[in-house]
């Protein structure tokens, strides 16, 4: 198409979309009761429909756009809050990831963490006393691997990748995006870390199992399923935050039986000599330590619910952290001692006696502190036992400062790095009427004419991941080594489900945008568009239904048009096809593209002396053939050097 | 005064463009040697090396003369004597490992300081919580959002560069997150557009994104953008490439030796650095821990020859550097039943540099006897680790601001530094 004649149809096309924006009244589906106020706004129906999948998907795939339009962005936002689109395509990228539906117990006793493997080691003496050097390494290893093979055991780094894997497949592949981009969120606001070998087996089913569930859902269900996790059990130390002060602790039975454990534990530990006395010791050490451990206590109310400047004081954390001694994870594996006790007294004997068993959460009633407290001015009077923590919980998750707290978290993620307290008070209001419902807040937020107000949109920049994914999306690619991703996102500063600290990777873009990552940011568009990325592979040519564009220009325009829908090109694509004509860049790249392809020529090698004039004549030769035929196709292709422009550019970094 | 900086700044980066692509070759051969023009104002590094997995701070600088010792530690004691392994002894009580033969030198010129007996009030022995708890710089509350290194470059205050913290990691360390920018990159080779491996495609990428960048609406992104290219600018990759360092210097070829070398080139190229982090990993040494073979003197050797090549190269440089180790906790005073240590309570500390009282070990100390130890079995902490970090932070950066450095404590800074 000639250049004017494609301009005319543009701005006709454009002027038809704002004469139909303004003259088409409603045009909602009677099913539904949510009302966009985005025309309000100034936006017409396709704008609101791009901004609407930047927000609550991880970006729009070729054609979203339109579909969205088609369908009414209503029902779209109203099936993806269901979350309950079918997902075939997504299921086939899932199906060799075969630990994904395992619990938590089948885990601990199959996915060794390094000390497992340690310990396991030692069982089969391939690590023995007073054999130093017993045992090469590589030799170690395959005595190892064949032991483990054997057991069916495996280590713990594969149950890992598929985890990291699955996130990449379903948020780049899912057709309940809403529920990926929710589920990526709550992670973050309830993190857990792999950083941490106590949790970093239940990592998997914690999202699974405590996020995942419940992201649309009623806001303290979340704080109950993540409080008895095993991995924030295990992350923030709540499992082993334990009290002697109750009346279990000081029966005369139980005092007695105790001295005869610690009189036989003496006995076998005087025999220094005994496998596992090693260990052994260090059980004994560590069970010394226990006593009141605060850390969960202070971050559920810090990062999950009343926020810092929540009004709760040193004192109601300490009564906080006593409410939740005794609140553990079930012994998990085949050999824990603690499994063979409840088999031997029997759960239900033990529930008599105040202990709780859920799945794999376990209340141990003679752990528990049962003074009276006061927390957060209430007082809960003694002998509370379980319940006494659920309603701590309760209280936590249904607080005026959590409403706000969450809310305004809601709108730095899907409204501008500085909503207005008047929006986070809309929100918040309706969380308290909603009873901490998610999917009402999420309505109350769009709303909100301030959600499609012209200064937020673009206003929020992508994370890392949503950066890698958006570009996956944009160009329907696809990835055969997620992994590949996760390290680039790692480069760009995201190592996801790797934060150390239990605040969760800050939401804000001068967090993510800094120099190091900035530049990164561009080579992983080159890289992704330019075949760069092993497993990644992409048909940019099939995204223009298999038409090369015409010129460098034209192929900017089609692309910067296809990746980047209902964004204001213009001024980008002036600029960077007077760039690309000053350059001249076809013969650039015609250069580098014979350089690279034939790459034993580049070197100062003997080769290259005896041979000189086989390099010149190559080089000449593609030039000219790339002077004759600017664009060609292929990974070297200018169609792929514009796409990773794009993908590098500072508008695509924004959503 | 802010803005004769910003304009010295950019007069420098005009000379550095006029090159096209990088440095022009006089600067990068001034590098390799002395110091070359400061599009930055100068000032002071603080080198932080992380020892991930608690080293033994009983082997590496030995109390040797408290008997205890041999007692607890059978097949794991050494002395001065060659029989039980030379330490190089540092004052009758102390010896240090012979595999830090490098670094001994300077113990003797007082350019270094050991402390002993340092740790966390926090008796955690998980090397998770303890390395949390060390790199936030509060022991007993998790959820600090910053790292102590990110508060000390924020108390600094300095003008902005790109590689005012910098972390030779992969990604960004505990110590370092916060509201201050900070750069995490395992190789600075990678800090530049890789379009192709070609300086043509290179440099047109490269443009076009600048280009791109510089008129966005973003501020943040065209701020970041205009700073990411000027840094490419400074940080010739042909500068890295072809570093040589100083005389007679060889890194080793560890990653602990490689990231040195780069805060090295950093420094020499006078980029605004103040604080530089780099880790090293393997001390956890549960089983066949070693004496003068080993697990542990492979470690220490490659820690203490990265670190004195380093120091070397750096000669011309020395007034304004100060290195300080540091590790999560120290291992048990007894040797376990695997040849090895298992998760104690303190550890020991280098610091070096010329602010350093050196020459002496600082410690307070009890005996290994039974009755001495923690939970009988482990050197207790006479130390705060925030009382050392601080003394360094407060002369050698000039932070004076504790209260922000480490909230929560209240305790003083030991008088291991100069005036």
């Amino acid at each position: 198409m000639p250049l004017k004649r494609m301009f005319k149809t543009i701005i006709i096309g454009s002027l038809l979309t704002v004469i139909f924006a303004f003259t088409t009244t409603s045009n909602f589906d009677s099913r539904t009761s949510i009302r966009l106020p985005y025309k309000k706004a100034g936006l017409t129906t396709q704008q609101a429909a791009a901004h609407l999948l930047n927000r609550f998907s991880f970006g729009a795939k070729p054609g979203e756009v339109d579909a969205v339009v088609a369908q009414g962005l209503e029902n779209w936002l109203e099936a993806q809050l269901k979350g309950k689109e079918a997902d075939d395509e997504l299921t086939a990228h899932l199906q060799n990831l075969d630990a994904l539906l395992l619990s938590n117990e089948t885990i601990a006793n199959t996915y060794l963490t390094p000390g497992q493997i340690f310990r396991l080691a030692i069982k089969h003496k391939l690590i023995v006393k007073d054999s130093v050097k017993s045992l090469e390494r590589k030799e170690y290893r395959a005595q190892l691997k064949e032991i483990m093979d054997k057991e069916g055991l495996k280590p713990f780094q594969e149950l890992q990748t598929q985890l990291i894997n699955q996130k990449v497949l379903r948020a780049a592949y899912s057709n309940n995006q809403l529920h990926e981009v929710l589920t990526d969120f709550w992670f973050n606001h309830f993190n857990v870390s792999l950083t941490k070998p106590q949790c970093q087996q239940f990592v998997l089913p914690y999202e699974r199992d405590a996020i995942r569930p419940y992201v649309t859902a009623d806001f303290k269900q979340m704080v109950f399923a993540t409080a008895k996790h095993p991995a924030m059990l295990e992350y923030l130390d709540n499992a082993s935050s334990v009290s002697d002060n109750n009346e279990l602790s000081k029966s005369p039975a139980r005092v007695a039986m105790q001295q005869r454990l610690q009189k036989s534990l003496n006995d076998r530990l005087k025999d220094t000599d005994k496998p596992g006395n090693t260990f052994l010791k260090q059980a004994v050490a560590a069970k010394k330590n226990q006593g009141l451990n605060e850390n969960y206590a202070r971050e559920v109310m810090e990062l999950h619910t009343l926020g810092v400047d929540g009004g709760y004081t040193q004192n109601d954390v300490t009564a906080i952290a006593k409410a939740l001694t005794g609140w553990a994870v079930m012994p998990l594996l085949n050999d824990a001692p603690g499994r063979k006790l409840i088999e031997k007294i029997g759960k239900d004997n033990m529930e008599k006696r105040g202990f709780v068993y859920q799945g794999d959460f376990v209340f141990h009633a003679d752990k528990h502190d049962e003074s009276a407290k006061q927390i957060l001015g209430k007082t809960f009077p003694e002998f509370g036992g379980y319940y006494e923590g659920m309603k701590v919980l309760e209280l936590l998750s249904s607080h005026p400062s959590t409403a706000k707290f969450i809310c305004k978290k809601l709108a730095n993620r899907f409204v501008s790095d500085h909503p207005s307290d008047l929006l986070v008070q809309e929100m918040a209001a309706s969380f308290l009427k909603h009873n901490g419902n998610i999917k009402e807040v999420l309505l109350t937020m769009v709303s909100s004419i301030e959600f499609w107000k012209e200064d937020a949109l673009r206003e929020k920049i992508k994370s890392p991941f949503e950066l890698a994914i958006s570009a996956i999306r944009a160009t329907n690619a696809t990835i055969k080594q997620p992994l590949q991703i996760f390290n680039w996102c790692n480069k760009m500063g995201q190592r996801f489900y790797f934060y150390q600290a239990p605040t969760g990777f800050p939401d804000k873009g001068d967090y993510w945008i800094n120099t190091g990552a900035l530049l990164n940011r561009m080579n992983f568009g080159l890289a992704f568009a330019t075949g760069k990325i092993p497993g990644v592979t992409l048909d940019l040519l099939a995204l223009n239904e298999n038409h090369e564009p015409e010129s460098i220009e034209d192929a900017l325009r089609i692309y910067s048009k296809l990746l980047l829908p209902e964004r204001n090109q213009s001024e980008n694509i002036k600029r960077l096809s007077a760039l690309v004509r000053d350059e001249n860049m076809a013969n650039k790249i015609a250069d580098a593209t014979s350089k690279l392809s034939q790459p034993e020529l580049v070197p100062e090698t003997d080769m290259m002396q005896s041979m000189p004039s086989l390099k010149r004549n190559s080089n000449a030769g593609m030039r000219k053939q790339n002077q004759s035929m600017a664009v060609t196709t292929g990974n070297n292709s200018t169609v792929s050097q514009v796409t990773g422009v794009i993908i590098g550019s500072p508008e695509f970094q924004r959503k | 005064m802010i803005e004769r900086r910003a304009f010295m700044k950019s007069g420098a980066l005009a000379l550095f463009t006029s090159g096209f692509g990088g440095l022009p070759s006089f600067i990068a051969q001034a590098a390799n040697s002395n110091k070359i023009i400061q599009p930055y104002k100068k000032n002071k590094t603080l080198v932080c090396i992380f020892q991930r997995g608690a080293m033994d701070g009983l082997m590496t600088v030995s109390p040797y003369a408290d008997n205890n010792l041999k007692t607890l530690r059978p097949s794991l004691y050494m002395s001065p004597s060659e029989k039980e392994g030379g330490l190089i002894d540092l004052d009758g009580k102390f010896g240090l490992h012979p595999a830090m033969a490098a670094l001994s030198g300077y113990f003797t010129d007082k350019q270094m300081a050991i402390v002993h007996g340092v740790g966390s009030p926090n008796n955690t022995r998980s090397h998770f919580d303890a390395q949390d708890y060390m790199e936030a710089g509060t022991p007993y509350n998790k959820g600090t959002a910053s790292g102590w290194l990110n508060r000390a470059v924020g108390l600094m205050g300095h003008e902005v560069s790109p590689f005012r913290a910098v972390s030779l990691t992969n990604s960004l360390p505990r110590s370092l997150y916060g509201n201050n920018e900070a750069l995490a990159i395992s190789n600075l080779q990678d800090f530049a557009i890789q379009a192709r491996n070609t300086p043509i495609t290179m440099n047109s990428a490269s443009k076009s994104f600048e280009q791109l960048y510089d008129q966005t609406s973003s501020s943040l992104l065209s701020k970041t953008g205009k700073e990411s290219f000027d840094a490419l600018k400074m940080l010739n990759i042909n500068t890295l490439k072809n570093y040589q360092p100083a005389k007679e210097v060889v890194y080793p070829t560890s990653a602990l030796g490689n990231a040195l070398k780069q805060i090295a080139v950093l420094i020499k190229m006078n980029l605004g650095l103040e604080v530089a982090f780099a880790e090293s990993g393997g001390w956890d040494t549960h089983v066949n821990q070693g004496t003068t073979n080993g697990t542990l003197a492979r470690n220490l050797k490659d820690f203490s020859d990265s670190i004195a090549a380093f120091w070397k190269d750096l000669s011309a440089y020395q007034d304004d550097v100060t290195v300080m180790t540091m590790t999560e906790f120290g291992r048990t005073a007894h040797q376990n039943g695997t040849g090895g240590t298992d998760h104690g309570r303190a550890s020991c500390l280098f610091v070096l540099g010329n602010d350093v009282q050196g020459g002496k070990v600082y410690q307070n100390l009890k005996s290994l006897a039974k009755e001495d130890l923690e939970d009988g079995r482990d050197l207790p902490v006479s130390t705060d680790f925030r009382s050392v970090f601080s003394a360094v932070a407060n002369r050698h950066l000039s932070i004076n601001d504790n209260k922000i450095l480490f909230p929560e404590w209240s305790g003083n800074s030991i008088n291991l530094m100069k005036g």
